[in-house]
């Protein structure tokens, strides 16, 4: 083989894996994006009692995390653990004040989310919204968290509320 | 000596020094486990090494015609032998480092006084100087396997003491040939290094330390592959790059041999930057192309460097200093680029994985203990990519629950797995730059004929 040969075969191997690992998708990669959490959310199913808890606190965390300008994403993981919320606030310049009005700020959305679904009754979200303007910052986190009994029937919403109280 | 003893010794006491400058790349991880410090640290474990290589190659070079080739050669593989002792039993990092400096400057002194042997060997300085890059170039590209396969069938410290008994026995036959060994005459030709060709391997090794040790990073700490079926994935391009010596050997023109490496290799490197998808398969020929750059390419500019210059063993040893010198340029670019895009790549797979768990189907209850369970898993593989597969298990009872928790499972699996592929991307394109600019120090030496 000539020297040029060699050199032209190279060529074309090269441009042969690049061409073909680009036309496989190769360089197009972008993680998943992660969505805007002041866009607004369709609720999926919201029969179940289950669901409406899931989808309640999607919009609640959605809520605060527009609140806060951070991702929904990032709250949630900063949510887990008191350590993990310490950590998040010192990472974010957040006070406590903060924090607590970006919380009642997600459930106030819940609420309009889940009325607008026809999950809560006009009533009941209006008792829930003048309940979630006084919500201590740990109580609003466990609603988030586990929303369940606010779409177990009237029974469920009115002890819910009671427990909420401070 | 005899004859064909004194060649095989020399040329495997050549590739086993060489082969240290890439065989602990599959050993890293392990290392900074054991030894508790980061990736930015445990580099150093490989950068040391090559750094003193590069620093000692030209005075040893000088040593050899003080002392005596014969002599130099035996003593430095002592020292290496001694060397990779201390680096086997070491407790610590730093000690660790120290003996790899210690291994390099006996390495230095054994390799650039073996090529003074060898032209006695080989019947001629080019044939000898041919062998000589081949047993480098062939010791470089094996090293990683090895490294893998002794890690993982023994432990990392084995590395290090197989090396013990094998200096050694290269040593053996070179000490009964320096007794007596006279002080020869060094004869006449170029003092100058051949700059085009040793600033080409320069750029060459940058590129190949990239090949070298980001595949592997790549495939254990991003594809979280054992050791050994990481050595069985990389082994393909030492494969390749034994099968393609006879093409080497059979097309004449330097320049031409040189030029078409670097090609390859670029080519290589650029489709490992664009790789589609986390998969071994698709690494398979990226590395065939750098596989068969690396024989072309050092062989032809080592030739290059060393043809019509006098003494060989300096100018060897420029050459040696070139090509470490440039892997550890090469892995000091490398290594903050991919380490950050490693940590942001991280970052947005977490959001993405976490965003997959919310939006999934699962029930409250199963979502926040898996979350935690996650969370948990993900805080003990402290700054690694992680392994979430336990924090999977157990699969819930409910059949609906237990399809939806794997589907969680894949999908984030899949997300971690192309965050960590797109983490070394920029890196192999740099790399692909490295190669590429070899071309012109090829072009200015072609255009003086020197190649």
């Amino acid at each position: 083989m000539n020297g040029k040969g060699l050199v032209l075969g190279a060529l074309a191997a090269s441009a042969a894996l690049v061409i073909a690992y680009l036309l496989a998708g190769g360089g197009d990669y972008e993680p998943t994006a992660v969505a805007d959490p002041c866009a607004p959310r369709e609720w999926r199913d919201p029969e179940g009692v289950e669901e409406a808890a899931q989808q309640f606190a999607l919009s609640a965390l959605d809520g605060a995390a527009c609140e806060l300008q951070v991702s929904r994403e990032a709250l949630a993981v900063a949510l887990a653990t008191p350590e993990s919320r310490a950590e998040f606030a010192a990472d974010h310049g957040i006070d406590d004040g903060e924090l607590e009005a970006a919380v009642r700020a997600g459930v106030m959305r819940a609420i309009d989310d889940a009325e607008r679904a026809d999950a809560l009754a006009p009533l009941v979200a209006d008792g829930l919204r003048v309940v979630a303007a006084r919500l201590p910052v740990d109580e609003g986190i466990a609603l988030i968290e586990d929303a369940s009994e606010l779409f177990d029937g009237a029974g469920g919403v009115i002890d819910e509320i009671g427990g909420l109280l401070p | 000596m005899a004859e064909s003893t004194g060649r095989t010794t020399l040329a495997a006491a050549v590739g086993l020094v060489l082969a240290d400058s890439s065989i602990v790349v599959l050993a890293l991880p392990e290392i900074y486990r054991e030894l508790d410090v980061s990736v930015a640290a445990v580099v150093w474990v490989l950068i040391a090494f090559n750094l003193v290589l590069a620093l000692a190659a030209v005075p040893a070079a000088h040593a050899a015609g003080t002392i005596g080739p014969a002599r130099l050669t035996a003593a430095g593989l002592v020292l290496f032998s001694a060397a990779s002792l201390a680096c086997g039993l070491a407790p610590s990092i730093e000690v660790l480092l120290a003996a790899r400096c210690v291994q390099a400057i006996g390495g230095a002194a054994a390799v650039c006084a073996a090529l003074e042997l060898m032209p006695a060997t080989y019947g001629s300085e080019r044939r000898a100087a041919r062998a000589w890059a081949a047993a480098g170039a062939t010791g470089a590209a094996l090293g990683p396997g090895v490294g893998g396969l002794l890690t993982e069938l023994i432990s990392w410290e084995s590395i290090f003491l197989v090396q013990v008994p094998a200096a050694l026995a290269f040593a053996v036959p070179l000490i009964a040939a320096a007794r007596g060994e006279q002080r020869a005459a060094r004869a006449p030709g170029s003092v100058r290094p051949h700059l085009a060709a040793n600033a080409a391997l320069a750029l060459v090794s940058a590129a190949l330390a990239a090949a070298l040790f980001l595949v592997v990073l790549l495939l254990i700490e991003g594809w979280r592959l054992t050791p050994i079926a990481a050595a069985a994935a990389v082994s393909v391009l030492p494969v390749c790059s034994l099968l393609a010596a006879p093409l080497a050997r059979r097309v004449a023109a330097v320049d031409a041999r040189a030029a078409a490496g670097v090609i390859l290799i670029a080519g290589g490197l650029a489709g490992l930057g664009l790789l589609p998808k986390a998969s071994v398969l698709l690494t398979i020929p990226p590395q065939a192309l750098v596989g068969v750059g690396l024989t072309l390419t050092l062989s032809a500019l080592t030739e290059a460097a060393l043809a019509g210059r006098a003494p060989q063993a300096i100018h060897g040893g420029w050459t040696i200093a070139a090509r470490h010198a440039g892997v550890v340029a090469g892995l000091l670019v490398l290594t903050p680029i991919f380490t950050g895009d490693l940590e942001s790549e991280r970052d947005d797979a977490e959001a993405a994985g976490t965003a997959a768990l919310l939006d999934s189907r699962l029930s409250p209850g199963d979502k926040l203990d898996l979350a935690e369970r996650i969370a948990a898993q993900i805080e003990r593989e402290g700054d690694k990519v992680p392994v979430l597969g336990p924090a999977f298990e157990p699969l819930p009872d409910d059949p609906q629950q237990r399809a939806e928790t794997i589907s969680l499972r894949t999908s984030i699996e899949d997300e971690i797995d192309r965050a960590a592929t797109h983490a070394f991307s920029a890196s192999f394109l740099i790399a692909a730059g490295f190669a590429l600019a070899a071309l012109i120090p090829i072009a200015i030496a072609r255009r003086r004929i020197e190649l």
